[in-house]
């Protein structure tokens, strides 16, 4: 459940979003996925209001990076396919062949910088990667719309610390690079306050604390926790 | 026998590509095909006597298997109903369309001209039905093909694969199912269409058993040609539909009674769920006994783990997260 919950996020923004179990920050996720419908309230989207919307219609704006790698990812189909269905997220009914040899290059190439050897695996089968592989892909493909926001849904909860670490990094680095507008939900504080230029600790369905910049830098774990424990 | 097999086989064909695309492509088990199939039979009897040509009015029972397509597709997806009852709906209120379309439960062709007709009349009527057979089921295979290598293809593709992926993708997944239970239910009633030609009439019961026979014919062509690529799956599913014939005509030579069929079919069914399920448990068996022979176990204790296995599992036929 949200209350009266208003937030901007700036072009530019990677904004961490922290809370407890059962505080509202993945009501708050879904609810600008819209995977979840608001009961009340105006949602905008890059200018344009999509309180209404389906889920489908969000994604000209959205790329969501799921928490459990399966969601993010249709495991029947090949690397590249997957690729292609996140390239653009309009045009889903069109009659073209889907398949060109130039793109082909190109995701080799993109493959190439998660160094997870994926490039030489374009028609495998994604169910047959681990983990780790298909979040790194599911991340990958968030990024190739060029979507005005990304939302990262504790994306790396279901990893071994290890993956997840790796993912953390790849996740910074390719935000830097496509220089993209982030909400990621996570429950480690310590990512929290690590990555991000602005952190929004969300509590009863309500934003109890938005810090950005210098702020959010001089923030220490403890008082983080202490705010908890009211 | 074959022969026939064969022949009759292409003529149910589209029916076991339907099927095909609901069940093993978006992953629903569709119910409609036993309205679907009997209202192409009795769209196209009936078009005929009209005096319409044999292609025209086959192409008229495609468009109203289609038709009934969407609306199982709109009770599923927008009226948000269970898929196998969206298809319950559909068949039963397909029963007395059909009626309405037949005017009464069982319609003879006279001297219509069939699609056979357009053969020359010295070849046997095996022959004429099996180049029939392989025109019609190359078309819908040919246009099938083309259609999975397009974005739409794999736009439905992802749909039956993870809906909540392809919705965040931008994929309506709504319009996929119901353009899906489109042409599904169109192949269904083409081969209702065919069928009736080649039996000289349509009945109202004629559609009793199709999904049981579909089911079964795309398991038996799974397991004799297995493949990713799009256009193997298709030639496996005219493979599942003749040898399913060949099966029926070899029962039925045997002297099964022609009202056994039915009882027969689902016996095959259920043989064809088992097996491969049988057999990944037998392999699972042998290697665990393998493995433990290697690293110096008694069969004693090869017996006591045997439940350990019983309990992996295998990936299920039927079931829909055998991801």
């Amino acid at each position: 459940m949200l209350k009266n919950v208003s937030l901007t996020i700036e072009p530019g923004d990677f904004v961490a979003v922290i809370g407890n179990n059962g505080a509202g920050k993945s009501t708050l996720l879904n609810t600008i996925a819209g995977t979840l419908p608001a009961d009340a309230g105006v949602l905008t989207l890059a200018g344009h209001d999509v309180t209404k919307k389906s889920v489908a219609y969000r994604a000209k704006w959205l790329s969501r990076v799921f928490q459990d790698p399966k969601m993010g990812t249709a495991g029947e189909l090949s690397v590249a396919q997957n690729l292609t269905l996140a390239q653009q997220h309009t045009g889903s009914m069109g009659l073209g062949r889907y398949r060109k040899a130039s793109q082909e290059v190109a995701y080799r190439e993109l493959l190439q910088t998660l160094n997870m050897g994926l490039e030489e695996r374009l028609t495998t089968q994604v169910k047959y990667l681990s983990g780790g592989q298909r979040q790194a892909l599911s991340l990958l493909m968030a990024t190739l719309s060029q979507p005005d926001l990304l939302l990262l849904d504790e994306h790396t909860a279901a990893l071994d610390p290890q993956t997840s670490k790796k993912v953390m990094d790849l996740t910074q680095k390719i935000v830097e690079t496509n220089q993209l507008t982030t909400m990621m939900i996570t429950h480690k504080m310590s990512d929290a306050l690590t990555y991000g230029n602005r952190l929004v600790m969300v509590q009863d369905g309500q934003v109890k604390l938005d810090v950005r910049g210098a702020a959010k830098d001089h923030l220490r774990q403890e008082e983080l926790m202490s705010l908890f424990a009211e | 026998m074959l022969i026939t097999s064969i022949g009759q086989g292409l003529l149910w064909a589209p029916l076991v590509i339907g099927v095909f695309l609901t069940f093993r492509i978006l992953d629903i088990p569709d119910l409609t095909t036993e309205g679907s199939f009997p209202l192409g039979a009795a769209v196209t009897v009936s078009a005929m006597i009209s005096g319409q040509s044999a292609v025209v009015a086959s192409l008229l029972g495609f468009l109203a298997g289609c038709l009934a397509g969407w609306v199982t597709g709109m009770l599923d997806t927008k009226l948000h109903m269970p898929s196998l009852l969206a298809g319950i709906l559909t068949m039963t209120g397909l029963y007395s369309v059909n009626m309405h379309v037949m005017g009464k439960s069982n319609v003879p062709l006279l001297n219509e001209k069939v699609l056979t007709n357009y053969l020359p009349a010295t070849w046997s009527i095996d022959g004429q039905t099996i180049v029939v057979g392989a025109v019609v089921t190359g078309v819908v295979m040919a246009v099938l093909i083309w259609l999975f290598k397009t974005r739409l293809g794999l736009s439905l593709m992802a749909t039956g694969d993870n809906p909540a992926m392809s919705a965040a993708n931008g994929i309506y997944t709504d319009r996929m199912v119901i353009i899906g239970y489109m042409v599904s239910n169109g192949c269904i009633a083409l081969s209702g269409a065919l069928i009736a030609q080649s039996n000289g009439y349509a009945d109202i019961g004629m559609g009793i058993g199709t999904i049981v026979i579909g089911l079964a014919s795309v398991l038996v062509g799974e397991i004799f040609l297995r493949g990713r690529q799009i256009w193997v799956r298709l030639t496996g599913m005219v493979v599942g539909a003749i040898i399913y014939r060949f099966l029926l005509t070899v029962a039925m030579g045997l002297g099964f009674p022609v009202d056994d069929l039915k009882i027969l079919s689902a016996g095959i069914l259920v043989v064809v769920i088992c097996l491969p399920i049988l057999r990944t448990k037998y392999k699972t068996h042998q290697q665990l006994k393998r493995y433990l022979k290697q690293i110096g176990a008694d069969e004693h204790e090869a017996e006591s783990t045997s439940s350990l296995n019983r309990q992996a599992s295998p990936e299920g036929l039927l079931s829909r997260d055998s991801k």
